[in-house]
């Protein structure tokens, strides 16, 4: 389903000598899967994240999603690859501030051209999968942070995408309502079999991927050990 | 926390908010700058009278005053000296003349007075004690009048006086170090009986000024009026700037409603710039609430951040004021020149730079205080207050707003002479129901745009109905808003005022093809005198069916300085058939060809309780009794006036002079070539000049125009002002929305529909407060003209400026949009990473 061969990304910062960030990455993540990147701060797990989002593009190495060759988009591909066919879920909440639930969850398939109804219509059986069904006309500044992420979590997942990607999504949030969300994330996306790459230094968000990829200094190790793994009923 | 401290704190802040504080500044020096040079203006234009009159009459307390431009008998000055209790008393010839010089004319008051006499009077006089003039039968003229015109000290020069051409000598140049500010007021001085000589008035003076000894003043003033029998005016010795002020009064309150909207838009300006640093103050006011610092000692931080802001923009607003009153606000209305000796001179008193500064420190510590005032008496709440929710109180900001919009309406019905309170209050009432107006405006486009697809106009509206942004759109919205109300409230009633003068010029024009008037282009109402020449060439002249006299002076009526008209009893329409507002036209007519009746200014007939049918005297050179045919406006000018027939004007004034030639052509009589032959017939030595009734039109609609300019021109400047404005802080909030727009770029929203939605809700944002402005201006404008028409008597012509509003709110609209635009591209080429970037 997603296919990365070969992979190469450096950034070279003045004079100095180039940063390795991706180096030489191929990995494999078949459909309905959920792969965990862990590994510590600058590893290149996020610089990694954005290559799969088109958001930049390698210096080397192709990456394909069901066939397509995605690393070489122009911008207003890659905004449309990442509309249509990507959902992104992050560790900042950027919601728009003041407006309710369901119209921030519904947003992304406004960008689709849903008209505004249909997009609240589409996205509200989601958001009460993810425990919101009392909180659909709540505005963000009444939502919890654990709310938040489930209304951005909503938003990645309103359009069915074929990827979701998930950047430290429990990063600002405490241990307990991360475990909620990264639970709800994982159960949503296993019952809608939708593939994930979920990017996290953070063991225990590691242990709920079916397959953990341990990244350090741009290169996959296969010889580290795994995060140490917790137990986790996945149903 | 020590003042030193205090300081060292907003220095370290200072480093991470200057662009934004400099915004700021940039902001309420806008404000102080239009309100100062709006200020200077008003104060220059009242105070060059006021500096004219002070040097002429210098400690003088009274003055004997003639009514007519001929003056009365100089032996009178014997009989004041001898009335008991008199120390000193100053005869005084003023005159208006028209300086003929090679480079220019030049319209001035000549004021001819006796230089043993001088020493007694005001600064101008002064210079006369010691001076050849006397001696050389010359005159002096400021330097820069003079050289304005290309004389020089000891050169013959002409001056048109009356109907008259005489041919004179300039003797010296007043400069500024012997008559100090005056050097710019535009007189011309002589020895009395020189003046007397050049403007054919011997033994004749048109005031005496009296000193009376201490303790006197009531004994001479009934001596005074003792020997004045009814024929001449017992005044104060400064009565002139009285009358200028009165007179003045419409233009200057105009100015000052604009100077209140301009010190508003300016205020806004910066609030919205202030906004921008609400969230580091707010951080601010958490750490010392942390710190534990007592509330006293916050304010003390904050007040410190709007003085220093407010000190360095009222200083930038002085400067730039100053910059403005020179190069735009300079010209005085040329109408006034007709009956007063208007200086160029700009005066700055210490009240304008005080209101200035004031409004400046005043607006920057609000700015800075207002929008923290929870913050600061509230509990700490570290960072995770709920967002602000907007207007708790929307209901009682609605109610407040139709509360000020009935005030409004009760002072358009009932108290018109209160418009500038109406005004006041209609601002009010727009910012008041501005945030539910705004989201009706919002909710409407939201219905409207659900059944298009895209996401553009649903972005847009979701930014729109965003609470926390809610106190910056608003101020957004407001500072159109007030920019459209102001600009189109006041062009909306000029316009109509323009349209109600162009009237009374047309029909005050149209009772003669040709009209015969002494040159000077300062005799823009026919009222200087002239003794009758050339009339039977003139009646021999082809196409000429009738030469008839017209008549006209101005007349100190109580506090007014007023215009009495007195067109030919055989005019086709003496009275201004669209200036009557009380009578029956025709019958009116009839009395004004019959004789003994007036017509008299609506504002003139109510402040002396008249009536059509009342008995009325005229206090003219001879009084005389006349009854009131109908009421009219002030016909343009804003003292009011009064309209009888040249015949009985003549008897009014015991003089047969006239004040122009009614020429009327046989038809299809070309008055441009028989305009030709008239100035032919008249000479190359007269002083008269002729012009087409076309000719004159124009030229009355120009100086009309004129009068009116400054408003125009402070309307174009808020209405920059509020571009820039709205520009720069819609540009700023977009601008900090950068990450919210870098995440949109992470789900997939491309840069071009970004930047639609950026300029739909800037758009939509500008438009509405635009709009709404642009209504409530219209309510302004009805409110403004009622006021003119009613208080002042102006010919105003009710219409609704629906064209100046739509102008009005579409251009500052399309200019801000277009503006916005650039940082809105920006913007929405951010890079989508910086969404993840923690």
């Amino acid at each position: 389903m997603l296919e990365l061969h070969e992979i190469v990304k450096h950034y070279r910062i003045g004079e100095s000598e180039p940063v390795h960030a991706v180096d030489g990455v191929s990995l494999k993540v078949r459909k309905g899967e959920l792969v965990a990147l862990y590994g510590p701060s600058g590893s290149g797990k996020s610089t990694l994240l954005l290559l799969i989002a088109a958001l930049l593009r390698p210096d080397s190495g192709s990456i394909v999603l069901d066939g397509h060759e995605i690393s070489a988009l122009s911008d207003q591909k890659a905004a449309r690859y990442r509309l249509r066919e990507l959902g992104f879920v992050r560790q900042t909440l950027n919601l728009t501030p003041g407006v309710s639930a369901v119209d921030n969850a519904a947003l992304k398939l406004m960008g689709m051209g849903v008209r505004a109804r249909e997009a609240r219509e589409q996205v509200t059986p989601l958001m009460d999968t993810l425990g919101l069904e009392d909180r659909l006309h709540h505005r963000s500044d009444q939502l919890s942070m654990g709310e938040r992420q489930r209304v951005m979590i909503a938003r990645a997942l309103s359009t069915d995408p074929k990827l979701v990607l998930a950047d430290e999504p429990t990063g600002s949030l405490d241990s307990r309502r991360g475990q909620e969300v990264l639970e709800l994330l994982a159960g949503v996306c296993r019952q809608r079999e939708l593939t994930v790459v979920l990017v996290t230094h953070d063991p225990q968000a590691a242990s709920y991927a079916d397959r953990v990829l341990t990244l350090r200094d741009g290169q996959l190790r296969d010889d580290e050990p795994e995060p140490r793994l917790v137990s986790v009923d996945a149903s | 926390m020590k003042l030193s401290s205090i300081l060292l704190l907003y220095r370290l802040r200072l480093r991470t908010r200057i662009v934004q504080e400099l915004f700021a500044v940039a902001g309420i020096a806008v404000g102080v700058a239009l309100l100062f040079a709006s200020q200077i203006a008003s104060t220059s234009l009242d105070g060059s009278v006021q500096q004219l009159t002070k040097g002429i009459v210098g400690n003088m307390r009274f003055q004997l005053a003639g009514r007519s431009p001929d003056g009365f008998d100089q032996r009178m000055l014997g009989e004041v000296q001898s009335l008991p209790g008199v120390q000193a008393a100053e005869p005084v010839l003023e005159v208006r003349a028209n300086v003929l010089g090679p480079q220019g004319q030049r319209s001035v008051n000549l004021i001819g007075t006796d230089p043993h006499f001088a020493s007694l009077a005001g600064p101008l006089l002064h210079h006369f004690t010691a001076t050849q003039l006397a001696r050389q039968q010359a005159f002096a003229l400021p330097a820069p009048i003079a050289q304005s015109m290309g004389l020089l000290s000891l050169s013959p020069v002409d001056l048109q006086i009356g109907g008259r051409i005489v041919a004179s000598f300039l003797g010296a140049e007043l400069l500024r170090s012997d008559i100090g500010p005056l050097v710019d007021s535009p007189v011309a001085i002589a020895p009395l009986s020189y003046a007397q000589k050049l403007a054919g008035l011997r033994g004749r003076v048109s005031r005496i000024f009296v000193k009376p000894i201490a303790g006197h003043d009531a004994e001479v003033h009934e001596g005074l009026a003792r020997l004045a029998a009814g024929t001449l005016d017992v005044r104060p010795a400064n009565f002139d700037a009285t009358l200028f002020s009165q007179a003045a009064g419409p233009a200057n309150q105009s100015a000052l409603l604009f100077s209140a909207i301009s010190a508003m838009v300016g205020f806004l300006f910066a609030f919205n710039a202030i906004l921008l640093t609400v969230p580091q103050r707010r951080l601010l006011v958490e750490d010392l609430q942390l710190d534990g610092y007592p509330r006293r000692t916050i304010v003390a931080v904050l007040l410190l951040d709007g003085l220093i802001l407010g000190g360095v923009a009222a200083l930038v607003g002085l400067a730039l004021g100053d910059l403005l009153s020179l190069a735009l606000f300079r010209q005085n209305p040329d109408y006034l020149l007709s009956a007063f000796a208007v200086g160029s001179q700009r005066i700055v008193t210490w009240q304008s730079v005080a209101l200035a500064v004031t409004g400046g420190l005043l607006a920057a510590c609000v700015g800075v205080l207002a929008p923290l005032r929870k913050d600061i008496f509230s509990p700490l709440s570290l960072g995770h207050a709920p967002e602000r929710t907007g207007y708790g109180g929307t209901t009682r900001a609605l109610l407040g707003g139709l509360a000020c919009l009935a005030v409004t309406t009760i002072i358009l019905l009932l108290m018109p002479q209160a418009a500038i309170v109406g005004i006041l209050s209609l601002v009010v009432a727009l910012l008041l129901l501005l945030p539910a107006l705004l989201d009706g405006v919002v909710l409407v486009f939201d219905r409207l745009q659900r059944p298009v697809k895209g996401a553009a106009p649903y972005l847009a509206t979701l930014e729109l109905r965003s609470q926390p942004a809610r106190a910056r759109s608003l101020a957004i919205a407001a500072t159109g808003a007030i920019a459209v109300l102001g600009s189109v409230a006041i062009q909306g009633a000029r316009a109509n005022l323009q349209h109600g003068l162009d009237n009374a010029t047309r029909d005050l024009n149209s009772i003669a093809d040709i009209w015969v008037s002494p040159a000077d282009p300062a005799d823009l109402f026919a009222t200087t005198p002239f003794h009758q020449s050339a009339l039977v060439a003139l009646r021999r002249i082809p196409g000429v069916q009738a030469l008839r006299f017209y008549r006209g002076g101005f007349l100190d009526f109580g506090d007014r300085r007023i215009w009495v008209l007195g067109p030919p009893s055989e005019a086709v329409q003496p009275i201004p058939r669209s200036q009557l507002v009380s009578g029956n036209l025709t019958l009116a007519t009839s009395r004004i060809r019959q004789g003994g009746w007036a017509v008299v200014s609506q504002s003139i007939a109510d402040e002396h309780h008249l009536r059509v049918g009342d008995v009325f005297t005229l206090p003219s050179p001879r009084p005389t009794t006349l009854r009131v045919a109908g009421l009219s406006t002030n016909v343009g000018w804003s003292p009011g006036a009064i309209i009888v027939n040249a015949q009985d004007f003549a008897r009014a004034w015991g003089s047969g002079a006239v004040s122009a030639y009614n020429i009327v052509l046989a038809p299809g009589v070309s008055p441009a070539v028989v305009s030709r032959e008239v100035q032919q017939a008249l000479g190359p030595h007269s002083g008269l000049t002729a012009e087409t009734t076309l000719h004159r039109e124009t030229r009355h609609r120009e100086a009309s125009r004129q009068g009116l300019e400054r408003l125009t021109q402070i309307a174009t400047l808020v209405l920059i002002a509020a571009i820039l404005a709205m520009a720069a802080a819609m540009g700023a909030m977009i601008w900090q929305r950068r990450a919210r727009l870098a995440d949109m770029k992470v789900d997939g929203f491309s840069r071009a529909v970004l930047w639609r939605a950026l300029l739909v809700e800037s758009a939509l944002l500008l438009g509405a407060g635009c709009s709404i402005g642009a209504v409530f201006g219209i309510y302004g404008q009805l409110l403004l003209s009622h006021a003119l028409a009613t208080v002042t008597g102006f010919p105003v012509v009710f219409s609704i400026g629906a064209f100046v509003a739509v102008g009005s709110f579409v251009v500052v609209t399309a200019v801000a949009v277009a503006i916005v635009a650039i940082p809105g591209y920006l913007a929405a080429r951010v890079r989508p990473a910086l969404s993840l970037q923690d």
